[in-house]
């Protein structure tokens, strides 16, 4: 048996170009039988080659010369970039939310991270990027696709609602009263793949975090115990931050006087 | 006192106007054409003056701006410059949705919300706007709806199992429970037919013999009960002259003299 680091048995070059040698026989499958996914699979393949070699380097050169600033700064980074995600996935967002997306990201981003690694974790020096940043990656990475999801049903639904909504405005409903059925259906949707995740952890699926832990040798209770927190605090994290970005900005849809902007209105009234 | 009369009491104290102003006023409405079409106006300056207890009939070719002029003075519309009045008083002093629930909008397509019919009729109650106000019992609501022809229908009924027929008159009930001080009404009966019309026509002549004012667009109908006409064109308001009766409309149809 191989010697072990920490539990886990090192992976070496000939093991890396074994684990690749699978992908050109996929690769070898593909161009013969003409599925013309080769192209796509060699960009993905080298793309997770270089992206998590780097991140790899990274996270080490971090961990050793860790000091707040820079954990902060790439703290910084990741939710900027996942801020900028969201808007692209939500296509029909309005303009002028990219601040209300950052806002939404930081808000979940920060509190979640930092209540799993001072109030569950208990590192012991609050800026430890071991816990802190493969944490806020989980928390930040997960809660971006709700909160894009959130979003682009909270515009498609609106839209769709457009009559009913003036109905309501011309009866005095305000701006909340008529975007709430809205509001709901677009945090129910963008919950349900967290919720349905969270149901079928451990039945249907191992997660990938607890899969981990296990080959790098971890006791299963334990890692089990840890997939339950990241689980939990991914579903918070994804409420949070889809509530506080969906409520940041489902007005600017509305003028100041509470009416809805069809499609034909945009140009004129929105900011 | 009812509600809403207290709410239009407080407005008219606040405003204090000047020797019986008209309920409703618009001074100088110009809307700016917004979307595909380019530049250009929906409406053109227009004034217009509705005193109380009148019933106003605006006709004008499809696409002339009937709608546009019915949500600007519901203040539905972004983009709208000129002045409205409601007893005097300035639109700016008059928060959008309690201005709204005076000068009430009834949009051409009837838009209820998932539910009953029952839910669907007390829907303006549940609305902070109508905070504290008592919401109309099963009875007035059956009455209400036997005035309009839908004296059949359960309360419980699921909303989704009504004709477009139905709808309209069901969204025409939900605004008359409300008592707006002005119904803005946007062809009504588009979707009926002429026995339906014109009971239509009689619950609104009903709300203006309670004192309500009644903006009625049209193109399909005419009403004979309407007291002033005007018609929209080019951007433009102008009194209309009153329908033709059917008699002196056939003496008419007979050839004219041509001009020398």
């Amino acid at each position: 048996m191989p010697e072990t680091i920490g539990g886990a048995v090192p992976i070496g070059m000939w093991e890396l170009v074994l684990a690749t040698g699978f992908v050109l026989l996929t690769g070898a499958l593909s161009v013969a039988l003409g599925l013309k996914l080769e192209r796509d699979l060699a960009i993905a393949a080298v793309r997770t080659y270089v992206q998590l070699l780097a991140l790899g380097f990274v996270l080490r050169w971090v961990f050793v010369n860790q000091t707040w600033p820079i954990v902060l700064a790439l703290l910084a980074i990741m939710i900027v970039a996942a801020a900028q995600t969201v808007l692209k996935r939500a296509g029909n967002a309005p303009r002028g939310v990219f601040g209300s997306s950052v806002v939404a990201m930081a808000l979940t981003g920060i509190t979640v991270t930092f209540a799993v690694t001072a109030l569950i974790i208990r590192v012991p020096t609050w800026y430890e990027a071991r816990y802190v940043l493969p944490i806020a990656g989980m928390v930040i990475g997960n809660s971006m696709t709700g909160i894009a999801l959130t979003i682009e049903r909270l515009f498609a639904d609106l839209d769709s609602r457009g009559p009913e909504m003036l109905g309501l405005t011309a009866l005095g409903a305000s701006v909340w009263e008529a975007a709430r059925p809205s509001v709901r259906t677009a945090l129910k949707a963008g919950m349900m793949p967290t919720v349905n995740s969270m149901a079928a952890a451990g039945v249907v699926f191992i997660p990938g975090m607890m899969t981990g832990q296990v080959l790098a040798g971890a006791d299963p209770v334990e890692a089990a115990k840890y997939q339950v927190v990241v689980m939990l605090m991914v579903a918070a994290a994804t409420g949070i931050g889809a509530i506080a970005a969906t409520l940041l900005m489902y007005r600017k849809r509305f003028t100041t006087d509470g009416t809805y902007l069809e499609p034909g209105l945009r140009d004129a009234g929105e900011g | 006192m009812t509600d809403g009369a207290a709410r239009a009491s407080v407005h008219r104290e606040a405003c204090d106007p000047a020797a019986a102003p008209p309920l409703l006023e618009a001074r100088g409405i110009s809307v700016a054409r917004a979307g595909d079409e380019g530049p250009g106006a929906v409406l053109d300056g227009v004034d217009f003056a509705l005193p109380a207890g009148v019933l106003v009939e605006v006709a004008g070719p499809s696409g002339a701006g009937k709608t546009t002029l019915l949500l600007a003075l519901a203040r539905l519309l972004p983009g709208v410059t000129g002045a409205l009045l409601l007893d005097g008083c300035p639109a700016a002093e008059i928060p959008p949705s309690a201005w709204r629930t005076q000068v009430a909008l009834l949009p051409q397509r009837a838009a209820l919300v998932p539910g009953t019919l029952a839910e669907n009729l007390r829907l303006p109650w549940t609305l902070k706007v109508r905070h504290g106000e008592r919401p109309p019992a099963d009875e007035v609501l059956f009455g209400a709806l036997e005035d309009v022809g839908l004296g059949g229908l359960v309360l419980d009924r699921d909303v989704a199992r009504l004709s477009v027929g139905q709808l309209a008159r069901v969204a025409l009930v939900r605004v008359m429970l409300t008592r707006p001080r002005v119904l803005l009404l946007d062809e009504p009966d588009a979707s009926l037919d002429d026995a339906s019309a014109a009971e239509v026509a009689r619950v609104t002549s009903a709300f203006v013999e309670g004192g309500g004012s009644v903006v009625r667009v049209s193109h399909v109908r005419a009403d004979a009960r309407a007291s002033m006409r005007y018609r929209l064109e080019a951007g433009k308001l102008s009194a209309a002259p009153a329908p033709v009766p059917p008699q002196r409309a056939a003496a008419m149809a007979a050839p004219e003299v041509p001009h020398a």
